[in-house]
């Protein structure tokens, strides 16, 4: 509960300052943008489109690895907490499964998923 | 009790803002044999920012711009309120607060990425994506140090990570952690070798197009995302609030003003590579550094 | 209007300035950097201050209205060796012997204070196509993806010269005013993500030199060497320490950018540092821009156009596909003239 005040006071916190820095009377030069102050910076140049799109992130392939990697975290965690009192036999699993994805790596690096391709 | 902690780390977190600019410019000067800046430059960049006319792009997005700035300031905030200043103070005294800050890094990727997309301009999209890329990566390295941390105390609570430095600390005890994890501070504060969201290739990148009030808001939310990652580098891996004489918020402080040092310094003087082979570099060698970290921590922890 | 405090206090900051590079800029303007009372910034969007540096083509004065109405208000602009712009009519003129430190903070004082008024913008306002209240939602678009949606069409899709995905292409000239483009360079860049799948020279770059090494430095995210680099002292053994130091060789790949005469953007680093010894000259041979740039990512192929030495990029551009320049600019140019005649 307290948590989740403190939480809901920090929150409050950062919305009244984004909202005091964009408050007017700070400045006198506040208006709004006029169609030539909003076109994108390019240095002087001009796009033909809107800028979002389809972006091809070249690194998808990577992400999927990067999925198996995060979900391992699940397990890292309550692991973390037991594995003085288990010793042995828990740095052993941990050992087996960081070995299992150092395979990924490596067939990932094989397919050249690091690429940028 | 509560409210004067809040206010006393609200203070900290002004003069820490306050101090990151100066030793910045103080840093950049020393490097480019300028000499320092004058110590009120910060302020008075700041009030002219806030003069500044606000611009809008085309057809942006308005609310993930606002959310952006917000959210990027929160995540700093919540890291903050989790670091220990003594053996039970804490103003979020979670006993799994290692993950609730795993959580916070985790959603800084989203707040940069949403800044970058919410202009609806090229330059800033491509830092925004480019960043991601990055991001992901180096946030699974610091999660196996961060855990190798966590193995000697038997807990994911922070405030237990520092009751078990209390002979050695974690520099000394796993010397490979506090090296990685500056990586991710690098990567969290948008600077040096990983800026790979605001930086001079693309005329600021994420922030290409903000003017006025905003870049003073992103600049800000920046440098608090700095201070609070220095205090959890320094709670994790230089024993936190302990120390001998001074009282323990006083230790914090200047452990964590000794990181911010370190990070902007290395921010300076380290290269930053295309992203491509960032990447590679991340996983085939700093990841397996991070593995060998973890089982490093363990055999000692036995 | 009274001046407030805030004011007050941001008349002392140091006066952020965006640089625009005409031909036969000024030396003096590529070490501005170095000035303590000025900050020269890497996007209109953060200046006060719009320095016109040198003369001005006729052909990149479009541009420059673009650049000019993307400031933020309070803002002016000072032409510096410049002829006078009969489209900026209230820009100063400030002659090669002025100090530019004291034209620039004066004009920003008397800016901020109001005593002088904010620079109006150049260009209409008015978007780049009408799209209020057209089609059948009233936001200019047309179907799924056609139109133009507040203003401007949608990306369509293209094949990929790497791996064939047909995800969206994105075209737009780029320069001449990005703080790492050679001066006067303007490049038409087809883009899918952030690899360049085309390129057409729009503008070739002017007959100068610029600070390639300072330039370098600052893309690979070292801006405090890139200072240092535009120092007066001729050979600073500091510096090529740091360079050293900072993993500058390494953060470049190899073979990154290869001309005929063998040499890389990492050899070329070598020979700016002072590392290699200086070769004659580099040898373009009939490579063009497209064999250069083509296929990489931004930030390569940005540390390949900074990396060239200014005659050998006008070589290669020349070589290069100039395009058909009435496709891509001359409807927006008309429309610009249009605009500032009115």
């Amino acid at each position: 509960m307290e948590t989740i005040l403190t939480l809901a006071g920090i929150f409050a916190l950062t919305l009244v300052f984004v909202v005091g820095l964009r408050a007017a009377g700070w400045s006198d030069f506040a208006g709004p943008s006029t169609a030539p102050q909003q076109r994108p910076v390019l240095g002087g140049g001009d796009p033909q489109t809107h800028a979002w799109q389809r972006f091809h992130a070249r690194y998808y392939t990577m992400t999927l690895l990067f999925v198996a990697f995060e979900m391992e975290m699940m397990f890292m965690y309550p692991w973390a907490v037991i594995y003085v009192a288990e010793g042995g036999k828990a740095l052993a699993e941990m050992g087996m499964f960081l070995a299992i994805l150092s395979v990924g790596i490596l067939y990932g690096w094989r397919e050249g998923i690091f690429k940028w391709e | 009790m509560t409210l004067l902690t809040v206010l006393g780390m609200l203070v900290f977190l002004c003069t820490s803002v306050w101090l990151a600019v100066a030793l910045d410019t103080a840093c950049r000067g020393w490097i480019s044999g300028q000499g320092a800046d004058r110590a009120d430059g910060p302020l008075r960049t700041a009030a002219l920012w806030l003069t500044q006319q606000r611009l809008t792009t085309e057809a942006p997005d308005r609310m993930n711009a606002l959310l952006s700035i917000a959210g990027y300031m929160a995540l700093a905030l919540t890291g903050l309120a989790l670091v220990p200043l003594g053996p039970d103070t804490a103003l979020i005294a979670l006993p799994t607060s290692v993950v609730l800050w795993g959580a916070c890094e985790a959603l800084v990727v989203v707040v940069v990425f949403l800044h970058g997309w919410s202009p609806n301009a090229p330059l800033a999209m491509i830092g925004a994506y480019r960043y991601v890329a990055i991001g992901l990566p180096i946030m699974l390295l610091s999660m196996f140090v961060l855990i190798a941390a966590a193995l000697p105390a038997q807990s994911l609570d922070l405030r237990d990570i520092v009751t078990s430095q209390a002979d050695v600390w974690n520099l000394i005890r796993q010397p490979l952690g506090l090296p990685l994890f500056l990586l991710l501070g690098l990567s969290l504060t948008l600077r040096g070798p990983f800026d790979y969201a605001d930086s001079a290739d693309l005329a600021g990148g994420t922030s290409v197009e903000a003017s006025g009030p905003d870049r003073l808001g992103w600049q800000i939310a920046r440098l608090a995302m700095l201070t609070e990652f220095s205090a959890m580098a320094a709670t994790v891996f230089l024993g936190g609030y302990l120390g001998p004489v001074l009282p323990g918020p006083l230790w914090i402080a200047l452990k964590t003003l000794l990181v911010m040092t370190l990070v902007i310094g290395l921010s300076h003087l380290a290269a930053r590579m295309p992203v491509s082979r960032m990447m590679s570099l991340i996983w085939m060698i700093l990841l397996p550094l991070s593995f060998a970290d973890l089982i490093w921590a363990g055999l000692v922890a036995l | 209007m009274g001046m407030t405090w805030i004011t007050r206090l941001a008349a002392g900051a140091r006066v952020p300035v965006f640089i625009a590079m005409g031909d036969g800029a000024p030396a003096a303007a590529l070490t501005l950097s170095r000035h303590p009372g000025l900050s020269v910034v890497d996007t209109p969007r953060a200046a006060s201050i719009l320095l016109v540096a040198g003369q001005m083509p006729d052909a990149l004065i479009p541009y420059l209205h673009r650049l000019h109405d993307q400031l933020p208000h309070p803002r002016a602009t000072l032409l510096w060796q410049s002829p006078p712009i009969p489209s900026l009519p209230d820009a100063i003129a400030v002659d090669a012997d002025d100090d530019i430190g004291r034209a620039v903070a004066d004009v920003f004082a008397a800016v901020l204070e109001g005593k002088r008024a904010s620079a109006p913008d150049i260009l209409p306002d008015a978007p780049p196509s009408e799209w209020r209240g057209v089609g059948p939602h009233g936001q200019g678009g047309k179907g799924m993806m056609g139109g133009t949606p507040y203003g401007r069409p949608m990306a369509m899709t293209d094949d990929d010269i790497r791996d064939r995905l047909a995800l969206d292409s994105y075209t737009a000239a780029f320069g001449p005013f990005l703080p790492f483009f050679p001066p006067g360079l303007v490049l038409t860049l087809t883009l899918q993500g952030d690899v360049i799948q085309k390129v057409v020279v729009t503008h070739p770059p002017f007959d100068h030199d610029g600070s390639p090494l300072a330039t370098l430095l600052n893309l690979l995210g070292l801006p405090a060497l890139a200072t240092r680099s535009l120092g007066d002292r001729a050979d600073d053994p500091v510096l090529r320490r740091l360079i050293q130091l900072s993993g500058a060789r390494f953060a470049i790949p190899s073979g990154l950018g290869r001309l005929p005469d063998g040499s890389d953007v990492r050899t070329r680093f070598d020979r700016m540092t002072g590392a290699a010894p200086d070769a004659a000259s580099q040898d373009a041979g009939d490579t063009t821009l497209e064999h250069l740039l083509v296929g990489l990512e931004w930030h390569a192929a940005m540390l390949v156009l900074c990396s060239l030495d200014p005659a050998t990029l006008r070589d290669i551009c020349k070589n290069s596909d100039t395009g058909d320049q009435d496709e891509t600019q001359g409807e927006s140019e008309s429309e610009m003239h249009a605009g500032h005649m009115s």
